[in-house]
């Protein structure tokens, strides 16, 4: 595999002890199960090996990509099979995900693992479980974690989540219309976003869209970029003071309303959810949008009838600010959460799922809408197969978090819940003040970094 | 020999049984009991717990301490919560005035005879039915400013060129969530106005009519005040259920565009679940437990009052 990553060989080959607890999973699957382990935490370091009998509940989000839960799903029968337990793998819709979560930390009971999205280990710190030692595990054998994962697992220096992966968010775009607006590349900067799309309106061809709305992916992956990359910021590093009140801001804000009244970009995106840019595309009403891969895996590789743009839709990385060029991905990362009563048990289903040959399988069956968040793991098959993927790799390297250059925390939990930057450039582009919408946005952005403690 | 043991086996069950029914007060209060658990458990308790949670420097997982009226001092002065507040008063005001009178209309059609009438009962109270997740969705897309059936009417009509960006503006997004909730509670209304309207001796219409009565005094005069106790109930429930109205709102718009259309229960579940800090949530969602309280004291006083 080279560069891409380890093979199962080599990562076997090449592994100490704390390797074979890495692949405790596999090992014990081929071995037909461990007896006589129990469900006694481990110690730093020890092999967590699953207790026979045992039964653990994994809670995560139904994925775009439906065969990649096929995959875990499969990838937990496998496991069950071999070490004679039983992983129930519960999806919901990503927007109760997290009152579901939130529902059970306040009961202090339910799933033994939760995908944990964005900085929710900072938001749920007192229900999950210190995993260093896994995690350092992981890192010895798989390498350096990204650092937004990193971010977002740890919390005061301790991993509360296993890094999972990432669902990086690039451009989806029509080539057919590009070519009829007489655009030679896609905009590989956000001043050449402005310019395109008011070229594309001008052949009175579909515009650009992103949501302005409350999409808790699709509106926050872009509008976070546009600030940073004008140099704005939310709140300084140290996360107490707050910094949107700057030039930077007003240059960000300002580009937001020309494109906006130019009609470079759609001017019907204001209540968009996450699904609204993905039926618009596939309708035929957009010419370019920023997304996970889905579009893309929809067009491309699904077996349903409307595939009338796959030919026609291509993909581009994030473009560049006078600052720079950033990206704001989804992240999930597993919580071992502390009421789980076969913490050994899960914590080798994790394992599992991390073991390079079953992550490259989930990897593949995502097709290019997840990306791994450990050196190597960092790369797939399907990656070299399909080169249209290669931007969503692309903007792996340059993510951020919501709240950057701060650490994760509450108070950054809760601007993003807020949609206080989304919001502040949606109010800008419709009053078309610039210096209102920050000024509000600042007035919220103080009261929640002064909220109760 | 054998009918007398009978009836001293009978004697012995009998008797307790006996003293234990003979005083009423006490049965009346071992009766009372499973009714009087169900609601400590599912009434008081959640209900005492979320005063404290709103008294508290709670956060999801953490249980937090006393910090008196600090959470809603603090929410006093965040311009969401007083948007959400105002919203929210709006919202239910606006929507129950038009639940009122297209219910009581309804009411009034389906009361008279016609074919079909069965059928056409219980296809008005669909709305009611369908889960409102999923008849919210369905508004969604009828509102959609891309997709939007609603916009197709009014361009293809001639109306407006473009049509409307319903969920996109301040003021047609509340107005979307309102003519949402009015399509979904009339049928409540109607259907028990309904009922109340069918205990309504036909002798007094007739006696009436033959004094010469119109339509519109026999309305005032014997339709309304005999359908003042379900009136009052009704409407008393649904001002409840619209102050507190969730759902609706939150797949509907779920605050946007910029926070302007958040009610009180979205804004209190944005800050306590999405956020995390559940005091402050649960003081947004209590802020107008008072309100509602004079509300709920006004028509019982009401209701009570004799003619």
């Amino acid at each position: 595999m080279g560069e891409r990553g380890v093979s199962r060989r080599d990562f076997l080959r090449t592994s100490s002890l704390a390797a074979a607890g890495l692949a405790a999973g596999p090992l014990l699957a081929a071995c037909g199960g461990s007896a006589g382990s129990s469900g006694a935490p481990a110690t730093a370091g020890a092999i967590p090996k699953p207790r026979p009998g045992a039964q653990i509940r994994l809670l995560q989000w139904v994925s775009f990509v439906p065969a990649a839960d096929d995959e875990i799903r499969r990838q937990a029968k496998e496991f069950s099979d071999a070490n004679n337990v039983q992983v129930t793998i519960e999806t919901v819709t990503g927007d109760q995900l997290q009152p579901k979560t939130a529902a059970a930390v306040e009961a202090g009971s339910g799933p033994d693992i939760i995908q944990m999205q964005y900085g929710w280990p900072h938001l749920y710190d007192t229900a999950c479980t210190d995993v260093s030692d896994l995690v350092d595990m992981l890192k010895t054998k798989l390498g350096t974690v990204n650092q937004v994962n990193d971010a977002f697992c740890k919390v005061n220096g301790k991993y509360l989540a296993v890094p999972y992966c990432q669902v990086p968010n690039a451009w989806s775009y029509r080539t057919d219309l590009w070519q009829q607006a007489g655009l030679s590349g896609f905009f590989t900067t956000w001043d050449e976003l402005a310019s395109d799309g008011k070229q594309l309106k001008s052949k009175g061809l579909p515009p650009i869209a992103v949501s302005l709305g409350h999409a808790y992916g699709d509106a926050i992956t872009m509008w976070y970029p546009v600030l940073w990359d004008f140099g704005g910021r939310e709140v300084s590093p140290d996360g107490k003071h707050v910094t949107i009140n700057s030039k930077e801001t007003m240059d960000a804000v300002n580009w937001a309303i020309s494109t906006w009244k130019s009609g470079a970009i759609s001017q019907n995106t204001l209540s968009w959810l996450d699904p609204d840019n993905n039926q618009a595309y596939h309708s035929g009403l957009i010419t370019a949008t920023l997304n996970g891969a889905s579009i893309y895996i929809k067009e491309t590789y699904t077996t349903a009838t409307n595939h009338k743009f796959a030919p026609v839709t291509d993909n581009a990385a994030q473009p560049k600010g006078r600052q720079g060029a950033s990206t704001l991905n989804l992240i999930f990362n597993h919580a071992l959460m502390k009421w789980s009563n076969e913490a050994e048990t899960a914590k080798a289903f994790i394992l599992y799922l991390m073991d390079p040959t079953n992550y490259q399988k989930w990897l593949n069956a995502s097709v290019g809408y997840n990306a791994g968040p450990f050196k190597a793991l960092s790369n797939a098959d399907i990656f070299q197969k399909d080169t249209k993927l290669k931007p969503y790799l692309d903007v792996v390297g340059a993510g951020k978090w919501p709240g950057w250059p701060a650490q994760p925390s509450k108070a950054t939990a809760q601007s993003q819940v807020q949609f206080v930057i989304v919001d502040m450039f949606a109010k800008a582009v419709t009053s078309g003040d610039a210096k209102a919408a920050i000024a509000d946005a600042e007035q919220k952005l103080k009261r929640i970094y002064e909220l109760p403690a | 020999m054998a009918t007398s043991t009978r009836r001293v086996v009978i004697g012995r069950l009998a008797g307790p049984r006996v003293r234990l029914f003979a005083h009423e007060a006490r049965l009346g209060y071992l009766l009372l009991i499973p009714a009087l658990l169900l609601l400590l458990v599912f009434v008081a308790y959640p209900f005492l717990f979320g005063i404290w949670l709103s008294v508290s420097s709670a956060q999801i997982g953490e249980n937090g301490h006393f910090i008196g009226l600090g959470n809603f001092q603090f929410e006093r002065t965040d311009s969401v919560f007083i948007e959400s507040f105002l919203n929210t008063l709006s919202y239910t005001a606006v929507t129950t005035v038009f639940k009122l009178v297209l219910g009581l209309v309804m009411a009034l059609l389906l009361n008279q005879v016609f074919p079909a009438q069965r059928f056409v009962r219980a296809a008005l109270l669909l709305p009611w039915i369908i889960p409102s997740v999923l008849s919210t969705l369905a508004w969604r897309w009828m509102f959609d400013p891309t997709f939007s059936v609603v916009n197709w009417v009014i361009i293809h009509s001639h109306l407006s060129a473009n049509g409307v960006d319903w969920l996109g503006k301040t003021a047609t997004a509340l107005t979307s969530l309102m003519i949402v909730n009015v399509w979904r509670g009339t049928p409540f209304y109607g259907i028990a106005f309904l009922a109340g309207l069918q205990t309504i001796p036909v002798d007094l219409y007739e006696a009436a009519r033959v004094d010469g009565a119109s339509r519109w005094q026999q309305f005032r005069r014997i339709t309304v005040p005999l359908l003042r106790p379900v009136l009052l109930v009704v409407l008393l429930l649904s001002t409840i259920l619209t102050f507190g109205d969730f759902t609706l709102p939150y797949v509907l718009t779920n605050g946007a565009p910029y926070n302007s259309t958040h009610v009180l229960s979205t804004w209190a579940f944005a800050i306590g679940v999405g956020g995390g800090y559940i005091g402050v949530g649960a003081a947004i969602s209590l802020v107008l437990f008072p309100l509602l309280s004079a509300i709920v004291a006004g028509v019982m006083v009401i209701l009570r009052r004799p003619e």
